[in-house]
């Protein structure tokens, strides 16, 4: 039970209003303005440091993607049109950093699944499962850049642990192997060509796309998805599981017909931020691992658009990049919201 | 609630009132400047060195905003340095272009500094267009650098100048070692391909631009060639490191590490390299290292690239004098002398490297080699750049190339082949995008400049 004054505070002070009528009314039309002008002077700190620092940059980048703005050019910037846009669909650089950008999310679907898995097993009765979860989120608040370098030992191609293991299963075999390249390798699981859009045999092998790509799914399997779906489960009501179990449901059928359909909003969320993550991502792993080589395979949209702004200055050219970026990024969001949400809602 | 805020702001502001009254007030009137170089250990003694002879000022080192794109994006923002270095033609223009390079031409020749008092190697980082923007403050050119000891332990004399690339692939062929199952142990001949490619696209004769700069010519025979014969050192010869074998020998980055410490704890027997490795190469962790230095060999041309690194000053700043007092004492003997004895590679003033001090360094007795690097930077040639393609869009155009060379994805002569025509489409692209560098382009073609196209229709 909750007293008068609490009562009031939480519906806004309305009992404390004036009563109807003329006055009445023009003493809440200015206490709404005081309200609303003491509101505005409480979030104009951060309204203005949004508007200033994010909303402006935003749509002045927008503006000059149809410029040639270049950095290296002391004369003003002039009106080019939709030209920048129109020069990078016929780059094809573009296209093989918009390729790489989808070929680390492949991992996706992997690192999905194996956040679930790894869910499944923390939400068990266990002894010292606490531990367990904070073992297995110990990469998440451990620094990207050590991370990177820590994965740039381990794929070393001679005395990386990586191929120390796969040689000693070989050699466990009878079979003389050097064990992949990794990082300096331009060959990956799809066989992508360096230089053009296409596939080919040569080119088939593990590279160094699939090197940040499995290491994109050990980074993201213990990761805030986990803690997500370890939130799920805990709100799945247990008398789901009871009332199932007592029409003979086996482990199997509890996980498909409980579990999965309670945890879908939360799969819902994860894939989406997962897909956002990932057309945004791909930029640290490349500075720190690979400078965006071997012969630009690893460089992905947003480490493009660094590379263009901040290292070639053509700003204007680096702003329809990423403009675009944000469109496809917004597109497969949409489209995730018209098709996806249908599962979270039945 | 709102009286808590009020009180609050009212309590926070009364701190800070507090604290601006309160603030240790400095006696020191010296005017502060601000110089952007790289992280080499030697600056700093450079900096005290300046700032014990120019009293009037502080100068302080500003290593972590070096970089071309830190500088340009705060200088613009009117937050830049006083003096900033500029390490290639490209970066000058770049300066220049974006109007951040202040034009000292007149400041610099009324205070007795004239360019021939450099190595003409460093003229591409110092002058445009026949004015200079500043002064350089070291010079260098590449040899080659030799572990003494690894080449005794194989009864191989140690090399002298002049001599050929034959006899160099048989000496690293000697010293290359590898394990039973053929895993690299030490390597001959230690490159970054990245730095080093460079020199011999000069030794075989090959230029990267036209005179005029409005065509990349690398798809010439002879470029073909070098790019070749640094494939054929690593895959053919077997004496350099392939790239998996590189990244087993790597360390991770920062300034002077990568191949200077390979080579340092005796991964590589000989690798090109340059008098600045002794900044770290001198250190106490290497006493045992032998060191010894060559001039690089040679089938007939004797050019290596020279390169330098000077100091520009920023058209924003507020203490161009002081600055003007910086770039003059970079050029004095006392810094000279300075550089010389760091081996922060050589002074780019000529004379004082034909001294005694400089051959016969009584600090360090051993290096029995500084005529060499001397030697070189007298046949150093400049670096080419480009006015109509950015240099960093064309490193990176050439670097990937290099890369597919290195995993044997191409040969040579397909690299750079197809680095000259992405080059030079490159051109036409920007000339699309500015008119003004456009008009001037054309102006160039008209005057008998070949032009980035082969046909007529790819024109801009």
């Amino acid at each position: 039970m909750i007293g008068a004054r609490e009562q009031a505070e939480a519906t806004g002070g309305a009992e404390r209003r004036p009563p109807a009528g003329p006055a009445g009314r023009a003493g809440g039309l200015h206490s709404r303005t005081r309200t609303t002008l003491v509101a505005l002077a409480f979030l104009l700190p951060n309204l203005s440091g949004f508007l200033v620092f994010t909303l402006w940059p935003v749509f002045y980048s927008l503006v000059i993607a149809f410029t040639n703005y270049n950095l290296l050019q002391a004369q003003p910037h002039r009106w080019i049109g939709p030209a920048n846009f129109i020069k990078l669909f016929h780059t094809q650089d573009f296209w093989l950093y918009f390729i790489n950008t989808f070929y680390l999310m492949l991992g996706l679907p992997v690192s999905i699944a194996g956040s679930l898995c790894l869910a499944i097993l923390l939400s068990q009765r266990i002894r010292g499962v606490i531990v367990y979860r904070t073992l297995f989120y110990l990469p998440s608040f451990t620094a990207g850049v050590a991370l990177f370098i820590l994965w740039k030992s381990l794929y070393n191609p001679d005395f990386g642990p990586v191929n120390v293991v796969i040689r000693a299963a070989a050699d466990l075999l009878g079979r003389n192997v050097h064990g992949p390249d990794w990082l300096v390798s331009t060959q990956n699981l799809l066989g992508l060509k360096v230089e053009e859009v296409g596939a080919s045999a040569k080119d088939f092998g593990l590279g160094a796309r699939d090197a940040l790509m499995f290491m994109g799914i050990w980074v993201a399997i213990g990761g805030s998805n986990m803690l997500l779906y370890i939130a799920g489960l805990a709100n799945i009501p247990q008398d789901l599981y009871e009332a199932a179990r007592i029409d003979g449901a086996g482990r199997w059928a509890l996980f498909r017909h409980v579990t999965w359909p309670q945890l879908a909003p939360t799969t819902f969320f994860i894939v989406v931020m997962s897909l956002i993550g990932g057309l945004q991502g791909g930029f640290d792993q490349a500075r720190v691992m690979t400078l965006g080589g071997p012969a630009g395979t690893t460089t992905t949209l947003s480490y493009y658009i660094y590379t263009k702004a901040f290292e070639d200055f053509q700003i204007g050219y680096a702003s329809a990049v990423a403009w675009i970026l944000f469109a496809l990024i917004f597109a497969i969001t949409l489209v995730n919201w018209r098709y996806g949400s249908r599962y979270v809602n039945d | 609630m709102k009286l808590t805020y009020l009180i609050s702001f009212a309590v926070l502001l009364g701190f800070s009132v507090v604290a601006w009254v309160w603030q240790p007030r400095s006696d020191d009137r010296r005017i502060d400047l601000v110089w952007t170089s790289d992280d080499n250990p030697a600056r700093r003694e450079q900096v005290a060195l300046f700032n014990r002879l120019n009293p009037r000022y502080r100068l302080r080192l500003d290593p972590q905003n070096a970089t071309m794109e830190k500088v340009i994006v705060q200088s613009l923002a009117g937050v830049g340095p006083d003096v900033f270095d500029c390490y290639d033609g490209f970066q000058l223009m770049a300066y220049v272009q974006s109007g951040i390079a202040w034009d000292c031409d007149a400041e610099l020749r009324a205070r007795g500094i004239a360019p021939t008092d450099y190595w003409p190697c460093v003229y591409p980082c110092t002058m445009l267009d026949g004015k200079m923007y500043g002064t350089p403050n070291n010079a260098s050119a590449p040899a080659i650098w030799y572990n003494k000891k690894l080449l005794r332990e194989q009864g191989i004399p140690y090399p002298k100048a002049p001599w050929t690339w034959g006899r160099f692939i048989e000496t690293a062929r000697r010293l290359t070692r590898r394990d039973a199952r053929g895993r690299l142990i030490r390597c001959g001949m230690l490159m970054n391909w990245l730095v080093d490619w460079n020199i011999t696209i000069f030794q075989f004769g090959a230029r990267f631009y036209a005179p005029e700069g409005t065509r990349c010519v690398l798809d010439s025979p002879a470029a073909g060639q070098a790019m070749q014969f640094l494939q054929d050192l690593t895959f053919k010869y077997r004496v350099a490191p392939t790239p998996s074998e590189e990244a087993g020998l790597s360390t991770i980055g920062g300034w002077g590490t990568g191949s200077m410490t390979q080579f340092a704890g005796a991964q590589a027997a000989m690798t090109f390299g340059g008098r600045y490795w002794l900044c770290i190469l001198r250190d106490e962790a290497y006493r045992k290292l032998e060191l010894g230095a060559v001039q690089m060999p040679t089938d007939g041309l004797n050019v290596v690239p020279g390169v330098g690194r000077s100091t520009l000053i920023n058209a924003n700043s507020r203490h161009k004098e002081g600055a003007l007092e910086f770039l003059l004492f970079l050029h004095g003997k006392e810094f000279c002398e300075l550089i010389n004895h760091q081996a922060d590679a050589i002074c780019a003033v000529k004379k004082y490297a034909y001294t005694d001090a400089y051959l016969h360094d009584p600090g360090f007795p051993a290096e029995d080699y500084n005529d060499v690097w001397r030697a070189a930077l007298e046949t150093a040639i400049p670096q080419e750049v480009s006015p109509y393609v950015n240099g960093v869009t064309a490193f990176r155009i050439l670097s990937k190339q290099v890369d597919l060379v290195k995993n044997q994805a191409k040969t040579g002569a397909e690299a750079m082949r197809d680095a000259a025509k992405k080059i030079n489409r490159e051109i036409v692209e920007g000339l699309r995008m500015n008119p003004d560098l456009r008009k001037r382009y054309m102006r160039a073609i008209a005057a008998g400049a070949p032009p980035a196209w082969d046909r007529p229709e790819d024109a801009p």
